[in-house]
């Protein structure tokens, strides 16, 4: 058994998990949602194995790190953030029809580690930057920050189409009818930001205090940094917004999904668009 | 009297308002993004290779080519501070009123129009119901505290407060003092402290760093001298490890010796010493000069960057720069030439290849030997800010992590006869901050326990 076995596998689990979540929500069939959470708590435990040999084999090989150190391992571990604050919240809130898109979410950061040509899957030893402590602290806080975004991004879309809809639906009345009220969601989704913003901005703290160990300087405006920090913004507006008449609800819903476009392009655009500090994240 | 504001007071409305949040948040992500995107830190003649003349000048106008160093950006940032103390001033009296005060008089009309509320008619006398609520509220909720009616008189309504978690409407400032914080620790290292460079070649010893920025000199109080520099890679030829073995030398005295590696920097004096690159430099070179039309040769030994005169001459000879690679075609030195009372000509001599374009005033150069070093190049940091900005980031996480694991809940019972009926009715309603469904939930069970007691009540003592 080696880790990239299960993690292909984890892959696969993914998709499934996917179809068994969208076909539960479509077709209104409980049983298919409780087999989409089951899949997906199933699959985060062989996804956990296969991160936990992944480190086992880096020992084995001598370099003996983290697997939080390159493109292809912060997307594994994306991938398992976000299903288990997904699943964690689900069994927190008592909602199973709220699982397709972070299902789709892991399943598509997984199929994207594995297929691309851009992502190396091969365990690389540290470069001299890159050996602290602060990698585990820094890698670990910033991706379940963005894990909770997608999340909430998620919950955004579903939000949006649940106000095309009217607020009681009748029985016949489509998928939608599975859904929690749209008051319901607005404040899963607020929750989901916050918990987000929270890890975001300690993966910041935690991302600067290491900076100020290897390079000397806590904040540097490279790429990363700066786009981390528009994020930071985004969610920041998006927080006070709530307060503002006329903001809570679509404009709010909104803003989330843009924000969840802010993260990815800090997580994707910066490594391949644009030049910096980050460069061995690729 | 006029409802018009003060100028002032319209003023601090302004800055005080959560569209002026917004707006800032908004134009600070927005020149955040453009600042990615152009090339930063480059002068204007840089610029014009990238961009036509019009464009240049207009971004070099605008500072976007140094975006966040400028007047600007930088007016932003104070304009967010701003609105941050103005928020501070206009709402946190307000939150200290709301903490620190008892509950405004209430009653029964008041409380049915809340969210969630509820109310029950019990067959109970009065006093018996207030022993039934004030048990069942004290197990479902915790203390209850007893307040004054808005009516007065001997049979007036019992009302009652219960909540927890007063506190946590105040973390948002705390999250607010925290960035202000921050910024105050950022700007006093701007101004009190340095960060610069330092390249020591192996056995070399210095007190000067080069400022990053305006490329002048900042002495230290003492000398930082490198004993060795040694890079190690992996099998897959990935570098390893950089590894310095640096001393500090204070009044002519070795202090401390110690080890840096990248991610273990070492601290004298409140200046921090970091790995942060190496390179190989020049450290002298011998050269034959011909004079062309006597075919007299003269051997020079030039240590690098340091003039030294031409036997029987006045003029001035020194190795100005050194280049591994120029231009693709091999090691280079650039030699000046400089001559009494008259401007000094320069000249890049190829190493490897002695070719006819190594001449400098009328002399054909030869370069016959070259003795290199490496030097470790070290990160120079003076920062007596960062306690603060430290101080900003630990209030910062405490303040957003307890903003979103508490909750301010409260709960109001009024309790009044009801003549009329005999009966007594109970009036309940709640608010949480935060995580209403399980306040819901919990209010529900409240609820349903007393509605069973109320039926049911214990057996009097």
């Amino acid at each position: 058994m080696t880790s990239s076995l299960l993690l292909s596998l984890t892959t696969f689990a993914y998709l499934l998990c996917t179809v068994l979540y969208l076909a539960g929500t479509i077709f209104r069939f409980k049983p298919l949602l409780a087999a989409g959470t089951i899949t997906g708590a199933a699959t985060l435990l062989m996804q956990t194995a296969g991160i936990g040999l992944r480190w086992v084999e880096s020992y084995r090989m001598g370099y003996g790190h983290a697997p939080l150190s390159n493109m292809y391992e912060s997307l594994v571990f994306a991938s398992w953030a976000i299903m288990i604050i997904y699943l964690v919240f689900e069994w927190r809130v008592k909602q199973r029809a709220l699982g397709v898109f972070p299902a789709l979410f892991s399943f598509l950061a997984m199929a994207y580690a594995s297929f691309s040509k851009d992502v190396d899957s091969k365990i690389q030893p540290l470069v001299p930057a890159l050996k602290s402590n602060w990698l585990i602290a820094h890698v670990m806080t910033c991706f379940l920050g963005y894990a909770a975004f997608a999340v909430s991004c998620g919950l955004s879309l579903l939000y949006l189409v649940r106000k095309r809809f009217p607020e009681n639906p009748n029985p016949q009345g489509g998928f939608v009818a599975f859904l929690p009220g749209a008051s319901q969601l607005e404040w899963f989704n607020y929750q989901m930001v916050l918990f987000g913003f929270l890890w975001l901005s300690v993966g910041i703290i935690t991302g600067s205090i290491w900076a100020n160990s290897a390079w000397g300087t806590y904040w540097s405006w490279d790429p990363k940094e700066t786009w981390s920090l528009i994020t930071w913004f985004i969610y920041a507006a998006l927080l006070h917004a709530r307060n503002l008449q006329g903001w809570k609800g679509e404009r709010v819903a909104w803003l989330s999904v843009i924000g969840f476009g802010c993260v990815l392009f800090t997580y994707f655009g910066v490594n391949f668009l644009l030049s910096g500090l980050h460069s061995y994240a690729r | 009297m006029s409802k018009e504001k003060s100028a002032p007071g319209a003023v601090l409305d302004l800055l005080s308002s959560l569209k002026l949040t917004l707006v800032l948040f908004f134009v600070l992500a927005a020149a955040s993004v453009i600042g990615t995107l152009l090339p930063q830190e480059i002068s204007l003649p840089e610029l014009r290779d990238h961009f036509s003349p019009a464009t240049a000048s207009l971004i070099n106008f605008l500072a976007l080519n140094n975006l966040y160093h400028s007047m600007w950006f930088r007016i932003l940032l104070l304009l967010l501070c701003t609105n941050l103390v103005a928020c501070t001033i206009e709402r946190l009296p307000k939150t200290i009123r709301l903490i620190r005060r008892f509950e405004a008089p209430f009653d029964s009309q008041k409380l049915s129009k809340f969210g969630i509320s509820s109310s029950i008619a019990a067959a109970l006398p009065f006093e018996q119901t207030q022993s039934v609520v004030e048990s069942a509220v004290c197990e479902t909720f915790g203390r209850m505290c007893r307040i004054e009616s808005g009516r007065v008189g001997g049979q007036g309504p019992f009302c009652a407060v219960s909540e927890t978690g007063r506190w946590s409407t105040l973390m948002v400032y705390g999250v607010h003092l925290s960035v202000l914080i921050v910024l105050v620790g950022a700007l006093a290292g701007s101004y009190l402290g340095f960060k610069g460079a330092m390249n020591l070649t192996e056995g070399e010893t210095s007190d000067k760093v080069m400022l990053a920025g305006d490329e002048s000199v900042q002495g230290l109080p003492f000398e930082v001298r490198c004993d060795k520099f040694e890079v190690s890679f992996y099998d897959t030829g990935a570098p390893k490890e950089f590894r310095s073995d640096l001393a500090i030398i204070d009044k002519g005295r070795e202090v401390l010796k110690e080890s840096i590696v990248v991610n273990d920097p070492l601290t004298y004096e409140g200046i921090t010493f970091y790995q942060a690159s190496y390179g190989t430099t020049l450290k002298e070179a011998e050269i034959d000069l011909t004079d062309p039309d006597s075919g007299k040769k003269i051997a020079l030994t030039l240590p690098f960057r340091q003039p030294v005169t031409i036997p029987g001459t006045d003029d001035q000879l020194v190795i100005a720069d050194y280049q591994e690679d120029l231009m693709r075609v091999g090691q280079a030195i650039e030699l000046v030439y400089g001559k009494q009372g008259r401007q000094s000509s320069a000249q890049w001599i190829l190493i490897d290849r002695p070719y006819h374009g190594n001449r400098i005033e009328n002399y054909l150069v030869r370069v016959t030997r070259i003795d290199k070093a490496r030097f470790t190049g070290l990160q120079v940091k003076k920062d007596p800010g960062i306690w603060l900005v430290w101080a900003g980031f630990t209030l910062m996480t405490l303040a957003i992590g307890l903003t979103f694991y508490s909750s301010h809940r409260k709960l109001w019972v009024c309790i009044e006869p009801d003549k009329k009926r005999k009966k007594t009715i109970v009036t309940l309603a709640g608010r949480a901050s935060r995580n209403a469904q399980a306040f819901e939930e919990k209010f529900e069970a409240l609820r349903a326990e007393l509605e069973n007691r109320l039926k049911n009540p214990p057996a009097p003592l």
